[in-house]
């Protein structure tokens, strides 16, 4: 039973976290399960996917409700986003684990730096309208002008598919969303603001991890026993980060979580080199 | 960078355009299959604490053909990997949907676009299934 709780309890953090800082819970939950509760990487990858989705469904929800997200760009870039993730997932059964802890390593080193050098989040969710980024568009092709949105026009598509099927092989192989990769693609290159590109790369994950989660769930990759507990924890602290984000002093957390991503990543390289 | 897939901050000013009736659909099944499978798993979560179960010590392979039996005899593992089944088809049926409203309003493009994400699901799945065996 403390397991349980024990799990659930790692489960809310890793989702408050997640929530408060603008990340899921994926890139906190694979090295609480690997280096916290000593589960193997495959493992804690496999559930972590079940994570991603359960709070990237809630979220996606919300946003297409409001019409936030980009319905049919997104459908469109995650069709390449499967590809990946589906190419991810078959990958991670052949590599040798120590592999994979070294590129999970890397990847928690870059989220720390681009944490530390992040402005105030809540200030990212106004800069669209006035972002030059967004301005002008490719052509008058009647495709473009369906994926486009109401104030934007979006631009460089083929390279933001591209985008895509990469952001979709290291979701499925690290086990997280993807959307570190997907919205500055979107936003960055392919000209959408940043408000509509952060809710369509939510709609998005979840047929990201969908695609990778389905080759653990059928390959043994996923232990009900430790993904049920995880994820409900997962949903709970999501929740509740999404509900209370306005209220915290984001500077203080986000120096937190820099210092526990570099200590993670350390313990992740020991692992590794090991 | 609301990099992966957090819930939405409460604090920032909704778009309030009008929801089109696909994105609604599509909107409420997300909702609904999200929460309908976290209650599920709560549920087994539960029952797994009530039956004494250690989750570190390796939970049951996943067999599609023992899972309504272990949910009519009430154990456990029937009930979390139903609500695990629903969390990772969640998606899928999202897409099923749209392929659906794209289909009845006549959007060719988007309804094959749709088409092809299932089919990539359904390579996933045999892909799994073959090199499993």
């Amino acid at each position: 039973m403390l397991i349980v709780l024990l799990l659930i309890g790692g489960g809310v953090a890793a989702g408050l976290f997640g929530s408060l800082l603008g990340l899921g819970g994926g890139i906190l939950i694979v090295p609480l399960l690997t280096l916290g509760f000593g589960l193997p990487l495959i493992t804690a990858i496999g559930v972590s996917l079940v994570c991603v989705i359960v709070t990237s469904g809630a979220a996606a929800g919300v946003y297409l409700e409001r019409r936030v997200a980009n319905l049919r760009l997104g459908m469109t870039l995650e069709l390449f986003t499967a590809i990946g993730a589906m190419t991810g997932g078959l990958i991670a059964f052949l590599v040798p684990e120590r592999f994979l802890e070294l590129l999970f390593a890397t990847l928690l080193i870059y989220v720390a730096l681009t944490m530390a050098r992040r402005r105030d989040p809540s200030l990212e969710f106004d800069v669209a309208a006035d972002d030059p980024a967004i301005e002008g568009g490719d052509d008058d092709d009647p495709t473009v002008t369906r994926l486009s949105g109401p104030g934007y026009r979006v631009r460089r598509i083929g390279f933001g598919l591209v985008g895509r099927a990469g952001a979709g092989v290291v979701s499925a192989l690290l086990g997280i969303g993807g959307g570190l990769v997907k919205v500055p693609v979107m936003h960055v290159v392919m000209g959408v603001p940043l408000r509509v590109a952060t809710a369509t790369s939510n709609l998005m994950i979840g047929i990201t991890a969908s695609a990778g989660a389905i080759i653990y769930l059928l390959r043994g990759g996923i232990d009900p026993f430790v993904a049920a507990p995880t994820a409900i924890g997962v949903f709970l602290g999501a929740t509740l980060g999404s509900r209370t984000a306005h209220r915290m002093d984001i500077r203080v957390l986000r120096g937190l979580f820099v210092a526990i991503l570099i200590y993670t990543a350390w313990q992740m390289l020991q692992r590794g080199l090991s | 960078m609301n990099g992966d897939a957090g819930l939405p901050p409460v604090a920032p000013a909704a778009v309030t355009i009008a929801a089109d009736p696909l994105e609604r659909t599509i909107a409420r099944l997300l909702t609904a299959g999200t929460y309908g499978s976290v209650a599920v798993l709560a549920v087994g979560t539960a029952m797994m604490i009530a039956s004494g179960v250690q989750p570190l010590g390796g939970g049951p392979g996943f067999d599609l053909g023992r899972i309504g039996d272990d949910l009519v005899h009430l154990r456990a593992a029937g009930f979390l990997w139903l609500g695990l089944i629903v969390v990772v088809a969640t998606p899928a049926s999202r897409v099923v949907a749209s392929l659906i409203g794209y289909l009845r309003g006549g959007e060719r493009l988007m309804a094959v676009i749709a088409a092809l994400i299932l089919a990539v699901i359904a390579l996933s799945v045999g892909l799994a299934i073959g090199l499993g065996a």
